[in-house]
């Protein structure tokens, strides 16, 4: 179940954050900071895991916490702090996710100035040991479960996200990207629908 | 309950996110079907195949946001609504009066650029100087009529009250003006170059973006380098090392270049840094890559040069 430093998801804000919201919006820097801190690490890991690009995820961070310290004269406490700070980040991340979709960037391959290189090979080899055949199968595996995502549209590739990896129910997640909980419903089986066509001989 | 209605609601089952009705009726159908509960099996393999692909974050990437996000509050980024404005949403209203937003600034070389000049003070004090008027001033003839607080920014130096009733006032007078030109002007490039010393980090990333187009000027080369050595934010120092591409050749760029790779604290610097520096190898690459395969303990960065060193056949390591 999707927790942050505030408390549980989807529930209004609790007490000492509700602090830190209303000093923030007195213009305490402190308060803002302390604010931030308690978020940015689950916005970080949002951001990187859709994007896997420590470039744009700083981009999205930045991008995403100027807009609250920007706008938190106007959050009024008529949902959760956390609902509101998602409902901004999860925009910035389909700007960016409809962006490379038009760019056919998808690939994980980047180019560099060194010739393209695939992204995935920098982060760690998962599940590396002794036997090379577990070890192709899983190449393997890794190839096709990263086919499979870019294979979901920006919108299902957010649900399956904030659902699978981020712990967050689908009522929140259709209150964070302004629909229902029952389209959030259909994105979510869109999206796992297609993975499992796509990877059904692995599992 | 049919299997074909199983099979297209066990992931949101799964997930946890039937209604319970219908997850009463799956799990009973799930109790009598084998073909049904190897489905949901599947399915368990699949989530668990998925946890695999989780891109890790580095404390050191946290840390960096973090840095950038208070330099740029602490810089002045657009302030809250209600609250008295700050230097940089002062900026930016001086920038909107003439153009229609910041985004013009960006454009490439040649394009017209716009210094408020005010800000280039090294302090700044929005001065309401309504206290004077009609005072000692006003007999000495001290015109008032600019003295908005829009117009002048003042720092008081000294008051010194004499036995008269007179008290004497030093102040420094920063007056604001905007002027406009292009990027060839002798006069718009020194401001460019003053504003890159500005204490403002995002008036420092504006004039480091306009500046790089324009390495091939010594005057330019050296801010740029300036900034890549001693600016303690990251994204002017990033911004700065795309200014100096063009001129990656130069021996002294070089030495800056090297000495940044040894020293920076920041990552994405590093991993840039390398890449000028490959791009056109010289006797040196090799000796200074290995030494920071020796010391550098960012997976990415020495990826990078593990790369390079393998490219130019050379060993990892020294021995």
């Amino acid at each position: 179940m999707g927790q942050d430093a505030a408390g549980v998801v989807g529930a209004r804000v609790g007490p000492q954050v509700e602090a830190l919201i209303r000093a923030a919006q007195r213009g305490d820097a402190d308060a803002f900071e302390q604010l931030v801190r308690a978020y940015d690490q689950s916005v970080l890991r949002l951001a990187m895991n859709l994007l896997r690009s420590p470039e744009d995820a700083r981009d999205v961070y930045q991008e995403a916490f100027l807009r609250v310290y920007r706008n938190l004269h106007a959050f009024r406490f008529d949902c959760s702090f956390h609902t509101w700070l998602y409902r901004i980040v999860t925009n910035i991340c389909l700007d960016q996710l409809r962006k490379r979709k038009v760019r056919k960037e998808e690939s994980a391959v980047v180019e560099t100035a060194d010739g393209p290189i695939d992204r995935m090979d920098s982060f760690e080899e998962e599940g590396v040991d002794a036997n090379p055949e577990r070890t192709m199968w899983n190449r393997q595996l890794r190839g096709k479960i990263e086919s499979a995502i870019d294979d979901l549209t920006p919108r299902e590739r957010m649900v399956f996200e904030l659902r699978h990896y981020q712990g967050l129910r689908l009522r929140a997640i259709g209150e964070m990207l302004g629909t229902s909980e029952e389209a959030a419903k259909n994105c979510l089986f869109r999206a796992t629908q297609k993975m499992r066509s796509v990877l059904g001989e692995f599992v | 309950m049919t299997c074909d209605s199983v099979s297209n609601l066990i992931s949101l089952y799964y997930y946890g996110e039937l209604m319970p009705d219908e997850e009463d009726r799956l799990e009973t159908h799930l109790a009598g079907c084998a073909a049904c509960a190897r489905e949901l099996e599947r399915q368990r393999k699949l989530a668990a195949a998925l946890d695999q692909r989780t891109a890790p974050v580095s404390p050191l990437l946290l840390e960096d946001c973090r840095a950038d996000l208070m330099a740029a509050v602490a810089g002045g980024a657009p302030r809250m609504a209600g609250l008295r404005k700050g230097p940089w949403t002062l900026f930016l209203e001086a920038m909107a009066s003439t153009f229609s937003g910041m985004g013009r600034l960006r454009q490439p070389l040649g394009a017209t650029v716009l210094v408020a000049l005010g800000f280039m003070a090294a302090k700044i004090t929005p001065g309401n100087l309504s206290f004077m008027r009609g005072g000692a001033f006003a007999n000495r003839g001290v015109s008032t009529a600019s003295m908005t607080p829009d117009d002048v920014f003042s720092t008081v130096r000294s008051v010194q009250p004499d036995s008269s009733g007179r008290v004497q006032i030093s102040f420094d007078e920063t007056h604001r003006r905007v002027v406009e030109g292009r990027l060839d002007d002798q006069s718009i490039r020194r401001l460019l170059l003053a504003a890159s010393h500005e204490e403002n980090p995002a008036v420092r990333v504006e004039s480091m973006d306009i500046l790089k187009t324009s390495a091939g000027s010594s005057p330019v080369r050296d801010a740029l380098l300036n900034a890549l050595a001693n600016d303690p934010v990251a994204s002017v120092r990033l911004k700065a090392l795309e200014g100096l591409k063009p001129i990656s050749t130069d021996p002294d760029v070089r030495k800056v270049l090297a000495q940044v790779l040894l020293t920076d604290d920041n990552a994405a610097v590093r991993m840039q840094v390398v890449d000028l520096l490959v791009a056109h190898r010289d006797d040196s690459t090799v000796g200074m890559l290995q030494s920071v395969m020796q010391r550098e303990d960012n997976g990415y960065v020495r990826l990078k040069c593990e790369k390079a060193l393998k490219e130019m056949n050379a060993s990892l390591g020294t021995f």
